[in-house]
């Protein structure tokens, strides 16, 4: 039985809403730029979403105005999946929302006022804490019943779609609101540079030139709706997950391992669990983040379990840079969007096959096949993989 | 039916294995308390000295919970073996840290940006051991015993067959870790979250 | 003794914590990346970039570069000492 997704909502460096990044998908279009809204006076490329703090409290019309962007933009995101769907006492609502910097990008505001010895303002703090990301996105959508803010890294996003998808399954929750968000920070511009995975040029997944990735921000959230709970409110089934699984690499902190075991096992069980044949998986939306590293596990991982008929596949990081926590969910909204509209996205900056693999991404838009099933991968830090499966069948 | 088999909490001062105490901080040595534990222990791992307190006081309970009885995970596939963990705080005292490094130092640190993430301590755990089942890390405002009971209930749906949960208040002025052993059928305490609220009243306290 | 290579075992012990590990347990040709000899990894790879810049002022751009320096105390020295002429 797959759990039912009745609403979608994105905010990336690609569009500040779900028809807006399908345009720039299917138009080719990357959202990676020079530094525009982030204080960093370095030349650095990466994909910001295009509003400022500002913009944002005035579109979503906050009243209390100490958030961060990170829960900014989630709230964006989790206001178009909620939609119009009504509160309602007799259906046990909930939100999972999972982010791995939370306020960080205040808390950096807040650290060079403190070390300038100015006077800071203390009040930025309260907005660190990555719990405080889930509950003012709570607070602001008027869910109180189940809030949990999970935090894995760069799985996050589909970690937190899995956990509301068990719950739905389990009777424990009729609907869900999940997904992730992640503000770009110096923090994590500055983390990656150390461990020198950041490329300053535009980031090219799957290619043996491949140096590094380019980061970028948003948030992406999912409404999932047991049939109780569609009863309700009347919201039309998108489509459908049938399958999920996370499995640990136990190899690195930060690298995946050679043979991508961990990789491997959790397609491998994503697939299983949904009872769908290998050859009957349209595409498949990789992690993909252009790091030396992940790519290739990655693809071992990809023959690991698909053999020689792997299905058309590419990464869409080069469209919004790596998310991070959101980089999951925005990426299962794409596959969402792929099986709505039988689409393959493009693997923009591709140009030669990795030597070891010798595998091929989709290069360009593939608009003429059926797309009825799509693996979404999401690998992160301290070896957590997440596998996840949609498709448009029950 | 699942059990809470095997449990360790770490405190400042004090160790307790199953309740009962193992090891107390000794205020003569001029070793950290975590490492004063680490070397209680008598296991050899160097990558310890490496691992941020979380990491450190993570991996040291699951130790610990190990000792007590060395068969106890052999009998379980390496990919049955899942662990959940949660806190109050995420990875904030790395994340200062490594602020302080590109900030204040102007070098930011690769070794301590790594853990500024907090599911670390899970993949530090994992690479000790080898275990490839699930893991999930939450950052809860308190100890929540329904949350870690009902996970545990999914990990056990879902093919794990014994579940390594816990909580990891640890900063380096304070140290809250409570870490339980769930398994399948095998008695003991019934995991339920009576049960496991009445222990940790008993810790907590 | 060579100075050099004394100065570099002690700053890589105290930069990447190898608590157990003393200067005198550090041969000149141990392999560093190795189980025989100090069984660095990857990280402990980009702390010795650090390393070089915050000691020695010497910038390592590519990863690939540090691989080959970074074998031993012997060639690490030698790395630095070629940096140090060239410049």
């Amino acid at each position: 039985m797959g759990i039912r997704i009745t609403g979608i909502g994105i905010v990336s460096a690609i569009g500040m809403s779900a028809e807006e990044n399908l345009l720039s998908l299917k138009a080719g279009k990357s959202g990676i730029g020079p530094v525009r809204y982030l204080d960093e006076p370095r030349e650095l490329l990466v994909g910001e979403v295009k509003a400022s703090n500002e913009e944002l409290i005035r579109s979503l019309q906050i009243s209390n105005r100490n958030i961060s962007r990170t829960s900014l933009l989630g709230l964006a995101a989790a206001r178009q999946a909620w939609g119009t769907t009504r509160h309602r006492s007799d259906l046990k609502s909930g939100i999972i929302s999972s982010t791995s910097v939370g306020g960080m990008d205040r808390s950096e505001v807040f650290y060079r006022e403190y070390l300038d010895e100015g006077k800071p303002d203390y009040r930025l703090l309260l907005s660190h804490d990555s719990g405080n990301t889930t509950e003012r996105i709570a607070s602001e959508l008027g869910i109180t019943g189940y809030i949990n803010t999970l935090s894995t890294a760069c799985s996050s996003g589909v970690n937190a779609i899995m956990l509301g998808a068990r719950l739905l399954q389990q009777g424990k929750l009729d609907r869900v609101l999940v997904g992730g968000t992640d503000a770009l920070t110096r923090f994590t511009i500055g983390g990656f540079r150390s461990l020198m995975i950041y490329d300053d040029a535009w980031c090219r997944p799957f290619d043996e030139s491949r140096t590094g990735l380019n980061l970028g921000e948003g948030a992406g959230f999912l409404l999932l709706e047991s049939e109780k709970s569609i009863a309700q409110s009347g919201n039309e089934t998108l489509c459908y997950v049938n399958g999920w699984a996370n499995a640990a690499d136990a190899y690195h902190q930060t690298a995946s391992s050679p043979d991508g075991k961990g990789a491997t096992m959790a397609i491998q069980k994503a697939i299983n669990m949904s009872g769908i044949g290998l050859s009957d998986i349209s595409y498949v939306n990789a992690h993909g983040t252009g790091t030396k590293n992940n790519d290739l596990s990655e693809s071992v991982a990809l023959k690991n379990v698909f053999g020689e008929n792997i299905p058309a596949f590419s990464s869409t990081k080069p469209y919004t840079g790596h998310t991070l926590a959101a980089a999951g969910a925005i990426e299962s909204i794409f596959s969402v969007m792929a099986i709505r509209n039988n689409l393959i996205y493009p693997n923009l900056n591709f140009s030669n096959p990795i030597e070891e693999t010798g595998l091929m991404p989709v290069t360009s838009l593939i608009t003429d096949r059926q797309v009825n099933a799509v693996l979404s991968n999401s690998f992160g830090f301290g070896g957590n993989n997440s596998s996840i499966i949609f498709s448009n069948f029950n | 039916m699942s059990f809470i088999t095997t449990y360790c909490h770490i405190t400042d001062r004090n160790c307790y294995l199953n309740g009962k105490l193992v090891a107390s901080f000794d205020p003569g040595s001029s070793d950290s308390w975590l490492k004063q534990l680490y070397k209680f222990n008598n296991v050899t791992y160097p990558k310890f000295y490496k691992m941020d307190t979380l990491s450190q006081c993570g991996y040291l309970a699951s130790e610990f919970i190990k000792a007590s009885n060395p068969d106890r995970f052999t009998s379980y596939a390496d990919d049955r073996i899942a662990m959940v963990f949660a806190n109050r705080c995420s990875s904030a005292e790395s994340d200062i840290r490594f602020q302080n490094s590109y900030e204040v130092l102007q070098t930011p640190s690769p070794a301590m940006f790594v853990y500024t993430l907090p599911n670390i301590v899970i993949g530090e755990i994992a690479i000790a051991n080898k275990w490839y089942g699930e893991n999930m890390f939450a950052v809860l405002p308190k100890f929540a015993p329904d949350f870690f009971i009902n996970y545990a209930e999914i990990l056990f749906s879902s093919g794990s067959e014994a579940v390594l949960a816990g909580w990891l208040d640890v900063t380096e002025v304070k140290v809250n870790a409570f870490v339980i052993l769930l398994e399948k059928n095998t008695g003991g305490i019934k995991s339920n979250i009576v049960n496991l609220t009445e222990l940790i009243e008993e810790a907590f306290t | 003794m060579d100075n050099l290579k004394e100065e570099l075992k002690k700053h890589i012990i105290e930069q990447l914590n190898l608590e157990d590990v003393r200067v005198e347990d550090i041969a000149d040709s141990d392999l560093l990346f190795d189980q025989s000899g100090l069984g660095l990894d990857s990280i402990d790879a980009l702390e010795l970039i650090v390393l070089l810049e915050k000691f020695y002022g010497i910038q390592v751009t590519k990863p690939e570069e540090g691989k080959e320096a970074f074998r031993s105390i012997e060639t690490m020295a030698q790395y630095i000492r070629k940096r140090k002429t060239a410049v």
